[in-house]
């Protein structure tokens, strides 16, 4: 039967292609009768496991139903077609296919379900090529948040930022933590526009623990003085969380470290990579971070001492 | 007629003839002279009420009420031992209409009330049954009434025993058990509070799309709505009786056409 059905599938294709291909007899092509041949041809050979020639079929329709003034449905298509190329292994096709796919959703008048296109787009990618994956993760907030839906983009964010933590872990580049942190300081924005309190407070402590993590002291601290500035978080439990931490870091006493670590609540309550980063506080040599950030300071105060 | 009502028609009958009533005026008029007798006879209704109250508590199963009376009961008796004193004083008091023996009898029958409102029970703690391993029962009865006169004459009864020593400790360690427990609760409780505002976001984030889904959802079936009364008209339209009546004449016209053909 499935034979049968391979064969039906590759009939319909051939059709498809003889209404569509241009020649002396034929001067336009006939999309609204290929179409639906197309795609009952995809569906057929996706049924099959012929993906390749799936691949060809949902795109061929996906042109189609644009022909056709139909966006929303070339756009479901497309990202037919970007799966079945990820099965493929054709990396830069489905960045390709995804991001067509969310231009037509967009054309559509749909911007949301584009950005969800890319963020699935990205999750394919995530394995092969990592550094498009993380382009189409911003692109798809970038997306959310001029369309004023940032709640939306949550699960992007946090998509992204754990993108970026593993990406660290595998390559070891310490750039990595500061573009998480990045990543989580733009969550924490977008928390606040839509007056989600709890995200947000959680998102700024996160970065914290992710530069503290980098050994960067200094950063962490900077960070969290730009944070308090935001009410909400200078009276939230996170708030008092950050400052012990930071107070135990500045004491250089690892054993303090690892006590509020353990003890805090509302560190277990974070996402689960930052918290297998906080049970991993502190990384280096505790006198060096806490002297390196010192020192940075006493310079600070002498210049400020030769101006005066 | 009911019983309310009988009651009702009696105290109505009482009031309207009380003037009548020797013994209530001879003791009002008594009364009005007399503060010894007044106080006396106050004194006599309390002791009553107490030891109502302490036969009660007596009977009753929850232990919270017989806790409760038995606290009333007590501090009723703490209330009359005050007022003792002050009868003892009226009762060396020198009154119209009251004969020398009676007043030379007056001491006495305080003393006697004195001795009916000790003799009160008021369901001491004596009834703990020492449970395996724990130190005995509390030495000393738990005043709960104000400063006995007594205690300040003894206050040997506050220095520290043995048992008292290891009832503190008793106590302490207990004490560090419920704070474990708290402990733990208050850590539940975090858990909760944490889990609920995550959900309360959730939510929040959930509402503008199902607000969509719903005014959506309402354009669709008015749609539909439309949609069924056009297909409604076109049916009619084309099930007509005159478009019924013209298909069969004209039917019958081919037929006829085909069977002269035919023939």
């Amino acid at each position: 039967m499935n034979y049968e059905k391979l064969k039906d599938a590759e009939k319909m294709l051939k059709e498809a292609n003889k209404l569509t291909k241009l020649s002396f007899a034929r001067w336009s092509a006939d999309w609204a009768e290929a179409t639906p041949l197309y795609e009952q041809a995809g569906l057929a050979f996706k049924l099959a496991k012929e993906t390749a020639k799936a691949k060809e079929a949902f795109e061929k329709a996906a042109m189609g139903q644009e022909r056709l003034l139909s966006p929303w449905q070339a756009a479901k298509h497309m990202e037919a077609a970007g799966g079945l190329a990820k099965e493929l292994g054709n990396w830069t096709e489905v960045a390709d296919f995804y991001k067509r796919a969310c231009e037509l959703y967009a054309e559509s008048g749909k911007p949301q379900p584009g950005a969800d296109a890319l963020a699935r787009g990205a999750r394919a990618l995530e394995d092969a090529v990592p550094d498009e994956a993380v382009r189409l993760y911003l692109d798809s907030c970038a997306i959310l948040e001029e369309e004023d839906k940032e709640q939306l983009a949550f699960d992007t964010y946090r998509a992204a930022t754990n993108l970026y933590l593993k990406l660290q872990r595998c390559m070891w580049l310490w750039s990595r933590f500061e573009d998480a942190a990045n990543m989580l300081l733009r969550w924490g924005l977008a928390a606040d526009k839509c007056k989600a309190i709890q995200s947000q407070c959680k998102a700024y402590l996160s970065a914290i623990i992710t530069y503290l993590y980098a050994q960067d002291l200094k950063q962490a601290e900077q960070c969290h003085v730009d944070c308090t500035q935001i009410d909400v978080f200078l009276q939230s439990e996170q708030n008092a969380c950050a400052e012990k931490l930071l107070q135990a870091y500045r004491e250089a006493d690892p054993e303090e470290i690892k006590y509020v670590v353990s003890k805090s609540s509302t560190i277990q309550h974070l996402d689960h990579m930052i918290i297998r980063l906080a049970k991993q506080l502190p990384t280096g040599d505790m006198k060096a971070i806490a002297s390196a950030s010192g020192n940075i300071q006493d310079n600070e105060l002498d210049v400020n001492n030769c101006i005066c | 007629m009911t019983v309310i009502s009988i009651l009702t028609r009696l105290d109505t009958l009482c009031k309207k003839y009380e003037k009548y009533d020797l013994e209530k005026q001879g003791g009002a008029q008594d009364s009005s002279n007399d503060a010894f007798l007044k106080l006396y006879k106050l004194m006599e209704s309390d002791i009553e009420a107490a030891l109502q109250k302490s036969s009660d508590a007596s009977i009753e199963k929850n232990r919270a009420a017989v806790a409760t009376l038995n606290a009333e009961v007590r501090r009723a008796k703490a209330s009359m031992r005050n007022e003792i004193s002050h009868l003892q004083k009226l009762a060396h008091k020198k009154v119209k209409g009251v004969t020398k023996e009676e007043l030379a009898a007056r001491p006495d029958i305080v003393l006697g009330l004195v001795g009916k409102i000790e003799a009160i029970p008021e369901g001491t703690i004596m009834g703990i049954k020492p449970k395996g391993g724990k130190p005995p029962a509390i030495p000393f009865e738990i005043k709960m009434d104000g400063v006995n006169p007594e205690d300040l004459i003894h206050p040997e009864q506050y220095q520290d025993t043995e048992e008292s020593k290891g009832f503190r400790e008793v106590v302490q360690k207990k004490k560090g058990k419920q704070d474990e427990g708290l402990e733990v609760i208050s850590e539940g409780l975090e858990t909760l509070k944490n889990m609920a505002q995550d959900i309360n976001e959730e939510l929040s984030r959930q509402v503008p799309l199902v607000e969509e889904i719903d005014s959506k959802v309402d354009k669709a079936a008015l749609d539909l709505g439309n949609t069924n009364i056009r297909l409604k008209d076109t049916i009619t339209k084309l099930r007509s009786s005159r478009n019924f009546c013209i298909d069969i004449v004209l039917m019958c016209v081919v037929l006829g056409i085909a069977g002269y053909l035919y023939k």
